[in-house]
């Protein structure tokens, strides 16, 4: 999966907002082909007998975003129209090379974040680890 | 069954929604994030019966009803209906669940090991009184350990496959729209595989708890035991317009796993849904190692138990009877009055009196 995507679907939405305010003048002309809250239908794996069924679905935002021959994409969870469109337009960046060093660095940071939050997460699972033993 | 029309009640109608709602009063975004943030296992349970996930959705439901998960999740429903579906993403596979929570009943070491994750099991069950008295109840904090614990662990199932305990079949090849959709087909019997799971994750948690326990009682034909039972986040996987996948966030998920010794091997039955309901997911999976061979009208035939556990239908049905039933009541009143007018005209029959 790409993480820089993945990074930024679940990046915090101020800070994301704020990042690619910072990108609008420097990208100039777009097309916004799709701004919109959808659901998104989640299988799973049934392990029992290897099929994969609906859960049921998820409220996502969308926003679809075009520079000439370029796309710029942006999926989230929730409704927040302005984080997926603010996806886009920093995806939308690295594909057209612009302030692409500071794109990468914001990405860079939001990844490390995000780490640390589920590497604290993780170790407070950790601490419910059980040792049995049986007599 | 006839129905009557009747006249009379549109003042009376408006006036008992207004009672209904001036229990709750008025309705603010702070209300909605304090129900979401107080009672993430309800909001939990309503977005895996509507199957709907998001949770401020959910809270507003419940805010909304005042806690009648009936109404709460009928209304998730029906506004699911108002939204296009902009995809289907990629299945979810248990190795790639983010777990927070996996035991095993079968096995105490299996591979990856046991975390109990978030729960009450061990819990003493006394309740807080102090609140009520003006006291803070103040959770104490956890000990987060040294080192975090790996976010994936391998299935207890492949595990068992490996050791030749199982017979576990090849995924099977049906991805996106082709996968058996519920929302957009009936179910049919004998019901397609997808159909069950995906019917049994929308379910009402009681009454699949209690068609579950009476197959755990004894009235079907497998003894659960818990293989593997996880509490995690599963990864939205979809794709960009240029091909490229990704993850799009992730939800809340609890899934299931019980065997039951079938001949030389194990049987397994599988149950997931969304949001952290273990009950649910282990009652559901008992359902489905039930069901195979199950007699017909017992609670763990499949036509029986996927009907009945169908929450929003079944509670639709139940308080239907609340409608005016006028005319059928009337027939039938009219039918007792006849019997009873035909047994006073019969004549007497001839009692002679014994003599004294």
């Amino acid at each position: 999966m790409a993480d820089t995507l993945g990074t930024l679907a679940r990046a915090d939405a101020t800070r994301l907002k704020g990042f690619a305010e910072t990108l609008i003048a420097d990208l100039g002309q777009i097309d916004v082909l799709q701004s919109r809250t959808g659901l998104v239908m989640l299988p799973m794996r049934d392990t029992a007998k290897g099929v994969a069924f609906h859960m049921g679905e998820v409220l996502m935002s969308e926003a679809h975003i075009r520079k000439g021959d370029l796309d710029g994409y942006g999926m989230r969870r929730g409704h927040d129209l302005e984080a997926s469109m603010a996806m886009a337009l920093v995806d939308l960046a690295l594909s057209a090379g612009v302030q692409v060093e500071n794109c990468t660095a914001f990405c860079a940071d939001e990844a490390k974040l995000l780490a640390e939050q589920d590497a604290d997460t993780l170790r407070r699972i950790e601490a419910t680890r059980v040792n049995m033993e049986t007599f | 069954m006839a129905y009557v029309a009747t006249r009379g009640g549109e003042r009376a109608i408006e006036q008992s929604e207004r009672l209904f709602r001036s229990e709750m009063g008025a309705i603010d975004g702070a209300r909605v994030q304090q129900v979401k943030e107080s009672l993430p296992y309800l909001v939990d349970r309503v977005m895996g019966e509507a199957s709907l996930y998001d949770e401020y959705l959910a809270a507003l439901a419940l805010a909304q009803t005042g806690g009648e998960l009936y109404e709460a999740v009928l209304l998730l429903r029906a506004w699911r209906t108002t939204q296009p579906r902009l995809c289907v993403a990629a299945p979810v596979e248990q190795d790639r669940l983010f777990t927070h929570r996996r035991i095993s009943a079968a096995f105490k070491d299996i591979p990856g090991g046991q975390v109990l994750g978030p729960t009450l099991d061990y819990a003493h069950r006394i309740l807080a009184t102090e609140v009520l008295q003006g006291e803070t109840y103040e959770p104490a904090a956890v000990d987060p350990a040294e080192t975090p614990t790996p976010a994936y662990h391998p299935g207890v199932s492949a595990w068992q496959a490996e050791n030749d305990l199982v017979d576990l079949p090849e995924p099977d090849a049906v991805l996106g729209n082709d996968i058996p959709d519920l929302t957009r087909e009936p179910l049919l019997f004998p019901s397609k595989r997808a159909h069950t799971l995906q019917s049994l994750a929308r379910a009402e948690t009681g009454g699949v708890l209690a068609l579950g326990y009476a197959a755990m009682r004894g009235y079907g034909q497998a003894h659960p035991t818990v293989n593997e039972l996880r509490l995690a986040e599963a990864e939205i996987e979809v794709k960009h317009p240029d091909g490229r996948s990704f993850s799009a966030g992730r939800v809340k998920v609890s899934q299931a796993e019980v065997v039951d010794k079938k001949g030389e091997k194990l049987g397994l039955g599988y149950a997931a849904t969304f949001g952290w309901n273990e009950v649910k997911c282990i009652a559901a999976a008992t359902l489905d190692l039930n069901s195979p061979g199950a007699e017909k009208g017992s609670p763990t035939e499949e036509e029986f138990f996927l009907y009945h556990t169908e929450g929003v239908e079944s509670s639709g049905f139940c308080i239907h009877f609340k409608l005016p039933h006028y005319v059928t009541f009337q027939s039938s009143l009219d039918a007792m009055r006849d019997a009873r007018a035909k047994k006073a005209a019969k004549p007497k029959p001839n009692v002679t009196e014994p003599a004294e």
